[in-house]
């Protein structure tokens, strides 16, 4: 595949599934996975579990773990062409769904009498909770390899909840761990 | 848009942020949002410190940010945005929760690429997905807190969570069915509030 080609499959893949990252990114995990590993193979297991652990570790949204995705397919072609591929991932990835919430947005304060908002608002709150977990839950289980792993996430949740301690704390405690080999 | 903007913010707040303000202020959650859990850090920053919001309606933005698709995190940029600044807002807000986050991890990337051999980068990177899990898990228990005297609520959410991880039912039938049917037990009757 040349680097164009290459460019061309990756848009066209994201563009696809912008629509579908209903409840968060997360739930496009499988999907990602699936395309980037499999129909394709730009990338290895390995390389998609570690990938997706930078993405969650950096600051910034984890769905850029697209961007990261678009960089390991244009890697064979040049750090140039790995940056192009990235960026225009991310761009696929985000425009659709963007467009589509620009609007929501505009429009949501207008419909505020509205039963149906004040339905919509209260009603799927407790289906987004639901949501959350399950997607929680499937994090979990595509982050981590070990039980001490399984561990390390639970102590994290809980002192988050529990204590006022700068998550960053436990971020590089976590990162210190799987460094001296705890993790995997 | 403006006039109604004002309208629903009239009692939240006074002086609406501009959009140097929006973008500076979704730069700043995005690079505390170290290790994920960004919705935490996006209510610590814009609810508990700026106050721009109240508790409520952040969690009724997050409600419609979830709700559409997209990522949640750059859905709520853009309601964020727009319910201050409207269009111009959101983008501004966008931009700034993406633009150097994104430009820093792409660079990281291409030093994973270049060095990914390295044992100690992959050992560093499982512990980091472990942290990042927890935090994503965090996020869930404090929107439970929200809804933890609300039993018909905690019922729809644990019939929503059985059937995605037990049934393993896709998302969007899922929400298709549930949604309809939670909205309908939730309708406003008599006079609102």
């Amino acid at each position: 595949m040349t680097a164009i080609q290459t460019r061309w499959h990756v848009v066209l893949t994201f563009l696809k599934l912008s629509l579908f990252s209903i409840g968060g990114g997360n739930t496009l995990l499988q999907a990602y996975h699936h395309e980037v590993v499999d129909t394709f193979g730009w990338l290895t297991n390995r390389q998609f579990s570690d990938l997706y652990g930078l993405a969650e570790a950096a600051p910034g949204p984890s769905s850029m773990l697209v961007g990261l995705l678009g960089l390991g397919a244009g890697w064979k072609h040049g750090p140039i062409w790995a940056l192009i591929t990235a960026y225009s991932a991310e761009i696929a990835i985000l425009l659709p769904s963007t467009v589509v919430m620009l609007i929501a947005a505009a429009y949501w304060n207008r419909w505020r009498d509205s039963p149906w908002r004040i339905a919509f608002e209260r009603g799927l709150g407790p289906v987004t909770l639901g949501i959350l977990f399950s997607v929680s839950v499937t994090v979990l289980k595509t982050a981590n390899h070990s039980l001490i792993a399984y561990a390390l996430s639970f102590m994290v949740c809980f002192f988050v909840l529990k204590t006022k301690i700068s998550p960053l704390v436990f971020i590089g405690i976590c990162g210190l761990a799987g460094v001296l080999g705890f993790v995997r | 848009m403006s006039d109604q903007s004002e309208s629903v913010l009239q009692s939240e707040q006074a002086d609406r942020p501009g959009l140097r303000e929006l973008f500076v202020c979704m730069t700043q959650v995005a690079f505390s949002a170290f290790g994920g859990g960004m919705s935490l850090w996006s209510h610590r920053i814009i609810v508990e410190r700026r106050q721009w919001m109240t508790s409520e309606s952040f969690v009724t933005g997050l409600t419609v940010a979830r709700l559409f698709p997209g990522p949640n995190q750059i859905n709520m940029s853009v309601y964020i945005g727009s319910i201050f600044q409207g269009l111009p807002g959101s983008l501004a807000a966008v931009a700034g929760i993406i633009l150097f986050p994104f430009t820093l991890l792409m660079l990281l990337g291409l030093l994973y690429f270049q060095f990914s051999a390295i044992a100690e980068v992959n050992r560093l990177l499982a512990g980091l997905a472990a942290a990042a899990a927890g935090m994503a898990l965090s996020m869930g228990f404090k929107i439970l807190e929200v809804y933890k005297t609300d039993y018909l609520a905690l019922t729809i959410a644990v019939i929503v969570f059985v059937s995605l991880q037990i049934f393993r039912f896709h998302l969007i039938p899922v929400v298709l069915v549930a949604g309809p049917i939670a909205m309908s037990l939730y309708w406003p009757r008599g006079p609102r509030r």
